[in-house]
């Protein structure tokens, strides 16, 4: 049934802040709708007015510089899917892959993803290991804030109500290093998750013939061949989704895992610790103790992904 | 207060006067009568709703009518305009391939495949179940639809 | 069979006769249909699963502008429905669920209606509620309906065959154990809905998309009484079904709802539900403990089988509530068991109530007993899919319950299943790969649970040689629509697409039982072709006269009748039906059969012949799990079934995977999950049926044996696909990693649980 509303179109950033000022608490803005919509019909939101940000030009973008990436808020995520540039970013590829289906991928936006600030969302761990900053614009001009200090809690970000995103500031990471997301999902499709993981690596290699030799295998002759072989941990970034009240980054167990070598031991310690530092709850969508666990299970894995990641990207050459 | 919006539609150029807070959904089928174009949720989870704008598949049930201002919409009344023999290869594959059983969720399926094929005339496998997998299907269990846009690909290829 | 190799469309992947309506949008469902001056219904649920309704305000919905009516029990007669009586329309007293409707409105829009909705104030008084019906079992207990004394139903589920004590006593294993089922539902992509409508004589016309027509025109017709409309007619007429799946097999307050609100209103009135509503309001599938043990002797023959049933009967009683009556086949029939003992029973909690899903307790009974199947094969330290073939039925058997068992190709499916799954290479790896089957049996040929189990058809031919099939069937998607005419158009010569079947108005078609049972294709082609054979009768009579040969002497071919013996003596079908009529004394083709099976309804006992044929199948499937995650992915799934005779073999397949796919969510994602009663997923965000992307590898087989009793052979297949999928994915899990999970779905969670047990 049809809730009543406004529908304002903003030409530019500087109009949409100004009719959020004017509007208030009347106002709430829309990029590609897919959760604003969603939540107007379902009664949880009722705002008079909605001011669009989705026709903004110069919004949508994704630039490529020496030193990092920027991405307009208002892109899609079907146009991220299909950009060259983004492949660099294994765990923000992965993400919007498997982000709702091809229709919600080609109107909403991953300003919206985040600023819809779902402790579910799916590109928001993929930026946290990417360290990514967030452009803001109010009427004091443009701000920028690291994507770690942007959620406040589920629904809740630092933006006032008359902010807006602008834009999405990923450095471009080293050549030495890659990144995945994994969305533990009851379906392969259309899906939330039930706990979300991203991981960001970078590694030195000093013999990786045995991790060639399983590329295919299962996953026990992969950690088997990780014994035997000699991967060293230069930097980590762990981010967990659904396993708190907002996306979290894993301090300690990053800490951990700086400078160590990669192996079951101490992967296994990595994943206890990251666990330590969730606060995974019981909801109708999935149990505590079970996202705990696969907070404990899924890094490892993910070490794995990437390393396979940066072996295709060098050819097979370490 | 009413606007009015000017737009393409199923490649007639149309003018019409909407509220604010209609969706696409809402004034395709109510205030168009197209009636083709199904509401299996009404939350943009079933993609019963799918029309393209664009050539971008789009649940149409979320989709504010305002945004299709200069756009050009196609929904599955649109399908088989003007083509010989007077249906579309993938309606037509659809129909040989087994692919229809309640065919409730069919015109919003069938729009998905156009998408698709539209930007892809080769798909893999892979590729037709990312394309519908936005696309609720309790009939058929999909196999059948699956094996239909891939003839449907055939077709388009040969043509 | 020489016939076989003459069929020309019986045997043939006839697409679909109505699917050019669906690909070109042009189908309409109830969605899509709108009457002059139609207003919009729209129903208040309680908010409370238990209460004494004190008061209900309706003064400021009735005083919004756009509102024609507001009703509440109190305005409307008590019109009890449902087998068990304990429904109505809207509630008045008090509410036994969430379900329980309690004010309608109708408006002139859907959002006035709507508003109206939310203006009316309902003053509760809550009760002590019961969720478990374990508990609600126990003396003290609140009662659901205090007018009963008891929250136990008074229904007769017992089947008792053989000397139980005995058979225990002779067996050289035995198993127990205790197996629970959740709450799925039926998740048709087209909401539920109706149009009620009153014409000036006081006659109803309910647009429905039931699949019961002429029960439900009955049950209408008794609602009517209350009305003083008694003797009026009502005519139900079935837009596009956007689904049935058993959802519809009963009727819904909702029904009566909006034809109270026609009735006051004096106008047609709409309801039709959200998807949310869907959820929450419409009946899912039985939701069902079980405990059984099984046991056999020293070379593996079954020797006893003893199953004890609560079923949890919500609030209301559907037809969940009969849902044991059909449990006893495969109890007593699943495989050659010489003594059986059945008890169910049904408890009232203040839950949802359920009714018809996909093989109407099937399912839920062919997991507990599949399962156990593979549980008392590891006691017996014989093979499952062994233990399975020394136990299989056999063709002519006559099993516990007295069904008459004609074709049954089980040992077949079974040895297909083992072969294309590589069952001897892959099993007993224990290496998180796992190899798994389960069979089934159902109904193939109708099923005598109403007192008639017919079909009539109504069959008349043009000048053109366009026939028109006057059908009572209902086509759900399933295929009616073409098996029919395919049945006729095979008999009568005629090509497919010159035969039109009509099925869809009960001023117009004949009566039929309903869609259900799988009986679609058995029994509605039956009734066809038996009118069909009539009406080529009458033809050839008229032919004869033409040609000067003897009518049995005729066939008719690519719509040119000839002589058998003298092929060259031949005329035109067409030529044959024009001339019928265009002379003096004409006469008109017309022919009618009403086809009853000869089969009996259950007797006390609940024995006897319910249908003229079974339909068997097995499952097998190949599972990976991932032992720190507990999820399974399914590798490949083989569905081997015994169909008697595949008269559209893509139809065919169509139901197979689907209903694999239904089972596949049945197994492993779907659960409705309530909370007191409040369902907490009521959208496909979080019921979790499954994607495109989901699908795994699936094969599907048909085996013909040809079913004598069968139309061309053929025997029902609707509702076999979702049968055995559960227990085939349980059975494989516990061959690749020795776990096994007794409650569905089996989610990750459930597994890593058993898995980190047996760690321990």
């Amino acid at each position: 049934m049809l809730k009543k509303f406004e529908y304002i179109k903003a030409k530019s950033f500087e109009e949409a802040v100004d009719l959020l000022s004017h509007y208030g608490d009347k106002a709430k803005l829309i990029a590609g709708g897919t959760d604003v919509m969603v939540a107007i019909k379902q009664g949880k939101i009722t705002p008079e007015v909605l001011i669009s940000i989705k026709n903004i030009s110069e919004g949508s973008y994704i630039k490529v510089s020496e030193e990092e990436l920027k991405i307009g808020a208002i892109t899609t995520h079907r146009e991220l899917e299909k950009n060259p540039h983004i492949q660099k970013l294994g765990a923000l590829i992965d993400a919007v892959r498997q982000l709702g289906s091809v229709q919600i991928r080609n109107v909403a936006t991953i300003g919206g993803n985040i600023c819809n600030a779902a402790p579910s969302a799916d590109t928001v761990p993929p930026l946290l290991v990417h360290d990514a900053r967030l452009t803001i614009k109010g009427h004091n001009g443009l701000k920028t804030f690291p994507i770690e200090e942007f959620f406040l809690g589920p629904g809740k970000t630092v933006l006032s109500s008359d902010e807006v995103l602008t834009e999405i500031i990923i450095p471009l990471p080293r050549m030495s290093s890659a990144s995945a997301y994994w969305k533990h999902s009851r379906r392969k499709g259309m899906d939330l998750a039930i706990i979300g993981v991203a991981l960001w690596i970078d590694v030195i290699f000093e013999d990786v013939e045995k991790l060639k030799a399983v590329k295919n295998g299962e996953i026990e002759e992969q950690f088997e061949a990780l014994e035997r072989s000699a991967i060293y941990c230069k930097d980590v970034r762990l981010a967990l989704g659904v396993a708190a009240p907002k996306p979290i980054r894993t301090h300690k167990a990053e800490e951990f895992l700086k400078g160590q070598r990669l192996s079951r031991r101490t992967l296994t310690e990595f994943g206890a610790i990251a666990a330590s530092e969730a606060q995974p709850r019981d909801t109708f969508r999935g149990e505590a103790w079970y996202r705990r666990e696969m907070i404990k299970v899924l890094p490892a894995r993910l070490c794995l992904l990437c390393i396979y990641r940066l072996l295709d990207s060098f050819g097979g050459e370490a | 207060m009413k606007k009015r919006i000017s737009f393409k539609l199923n490649g007639e150029d149309i003018q019409l006067e909407v509220e604010p807070y209609w969706t696409l959904l809402y004034t395709i089928r109510e205030v168009l009568g197209l009636i083709g174009t199904k509401e299996g949720c009404g939350m943009g989870e079933c993609g019963a709703c799918t029309v393209i704008v664009d050539r971008k598949a789009v649940v149409s049930c979320i989709y504010p009518v305002l945004e299709v201002e200069g756009k050009e919409v196609w929904t599955i009344e649109g399908l088989n305009v003007g083509i010989e023999g007077g249906l579309h290869p993938i309606q037509r594959a659809f129909i040989e391939k087994g692919a229809v059983q309640c065919g409730f969720c069919t015109p919003g399926m069938i729009m998905s495949a156009k998408a698709l094929l539209d930007e892809n005339l080769d798909p893999t496998e892979e590729e037709i179940r990312d394309a519908i997998c936005g696309n609720l299907c309790r009939c058929t269990g999909y196999v059948q639809i699956i094996k239909a846009i891939k003839e449907a690909s055939r077709i388009l290829k040969g043509v | 069979m020489q016939e076989w190799q003459e069929l020309k469309t019986v045997g043939k992947p006839v697409p679909k006769r109505d699917a050019i309506y669906k690909v070109t949008g042009t189908a309409t469902y109830i969605h899509d249909i709108k009457l002059p001056g139609m207003l919009y219904g729209k129903i208040l649920w309680s908010s409370i699963p238990h209460a004494r309704i004190l008061n209900i305000d309706v003064s400021r919905a009735k005083r919004l502008p756009g509102v024609k009516a507001v009703l509440t029990g109190y305005d409307v007669p008590e019109i009890r429905f449902g087998f068990y009586k304990d429904n109505m329309p809207l509630k008045k007293g008090k509410v036994v669920t969430r379900r329980d409707e309690v004010a309608a409105v109708a408006a002139i829009d859907p959002e006035i209606a709507e508003e109206a909705i939310s203006l009316i104030k309902v003053d509760y008084e809550p009760l002590p509620a019961v969720f478990d019906p374990l508990e609600a079992m126990q003396e003290g207990a609140p009662l659901i309906h205090e007018e009963h004394g008891t929250n136990v139903l008074k229904l007769p589920w017992k089947l008792e065959v053989g000397d139980l004590e005995e058979a225990k006593r002779k067996s050289a294993h035995i198993v127990s154990d205790r197996f629970e089922t959740s709450w799925v539902t039926h998740c048709c992509m087209g909401t539920t809905g109706c149009i009620a409508s009153f014409d000036p004589s006081g006659n109803l016309i309910l647009y429905s998309p039931t699949q019961i027509p002429y029960l439900a025109q009955r049950e209408f017709k008794e609602a009517l009484k209350f009305l003083g409309l008694g003797d009026k007619n009502v005519r139900i007429i079935q837009p596009y079904i956007g689904g049935g799946f058993g959802s519809k097999l009963d009727t819904y307050p909702y029904e009566y709802i909006a034809i109270l609100l026609a009735w006051y209103t004096k106008k047609p009135v709409k309801i039709t539900f959200t998807r949310e509503e869907e959820f929450r309001y419409t009946s899912p599938r039985q939701k069902v403990i079980i405990d059984i043990t099984q046991g056999c002797d020293k070379d593996g023959k079954l020797t006893f089988r003893e199953v004890h049933m609560i079923l949890d009967n919500g609030g209301r009683t559907s037809w969940g509530a009969t849902t044991p009556s059909v449990m006893m086949m495969p109890i007593s029939s699943l495989y050659k068991v010489p003594v059986v003992k059945y008890t169910a029973i049904c408890v009232y909690t203040n839950n949802t109530y359920c009714q018809a899903m996909r093989g109407y307790g099937n399912p839920q009974a062919t997991f507990a007993i599949e399962c156990s199947m593979d549980q008392l094969a590891e006691a017996a330290g014989i093979d499952p899919l062994e233990f399975r073939l020394i136990n299989a039925n056999e063709p002519g058997e006559v099993t516990p319950q007295g069904f008459r068992v004609s074709s049954c190709a089980l040992r077949e499916c079974l040895e297909e299943v083992g072969k294309r799954l590589q069952w001897k290479e892959k099993r007993g790896r224990r290496n998180g790969r796992g190899v798994g089957v389960a069979a089934l049996i159902h109904v193939g040929g109708g099923a005598r649970v109403y007192r008639s189990d017919a079909c009539g058809t109504i069959i008349k031919i043009d000048d053109f040689g366009r026939c028109f099939v006057f059908s009572g069937a209902t086509d759900i998607g399933q295929g009616a629509d073409t098996v029919i005419a395919q049945v006729v158009a095979e008999e009568l010569g005629l090509p497919v697409e010159k035969v039109t079947v009509i099925m869809n108005d009960t001023d117009v078609c004949p009566w039929d039982v309903g869609v259900h049972a799988s009986r679609t294709t058995f029994i509605a082609c039956h009734s066809a072709l038996g009118a069909a054979r009539k009406i080529k009768k009458q033809i050839l009579e008229v032919a004869a006269l033409s040609l000067g040969v003897e009518a049995a002497d005729l066939t008719i071919k690519d719509e040119v009748i000839y002589s058998k013996t003298n092929p060259s003596k031949k005329i035109e079908l067409e030529k044959v039906l024009r001339s019928a009529h265009f002379r003096t004394q004409g006469m008109m083709f017309m022919a009618e059969h009403f086809y009853d099976p000869d089969t009996e309804m259950l007797d006390k006992k609940f024995q006897g012949n319910f249908s003229e044929a079974y339909a068997y199948g097995a499952h097998g499937v190949e599972v990976k799990v991932d032992p720190d995650t507990g999820q399974v992915e399914v590798l490949r799934y083989v569905a081997v079934h015994d169909v008697g005779k595949a008269i559209n073999p893509m139809l065919l397949e169509g139901q197979i995977y689907g209903g694999v796919m239904m089972g596949l969510g049945y197994a492993l994602t779907e659960e409705m999950k309530f909370e007191r009663g409040d369902l907490k997923n009521p959208n496909f965000l979080d019921y979790k049926i499954l994607t495109a992307k989901d699908v795994p590898p699936i094969e599907v087989v048909l085996l013909e044996p040809y079913e004598p009793k069968g139309p061309f052979g053929a025997k029902g297949i609707g509702e076999p696909g979702c049968v055995p999928t559960a227990p085939a994915i349980a059975n494989a899990i516990y061959d690749a990693v020795g776990i096994r999970v007794k409650q569905l779905p089996i989610t990750p969670e459930k597994v890593l649980k058993e898995l980190l047990k047996q760690k321990a």
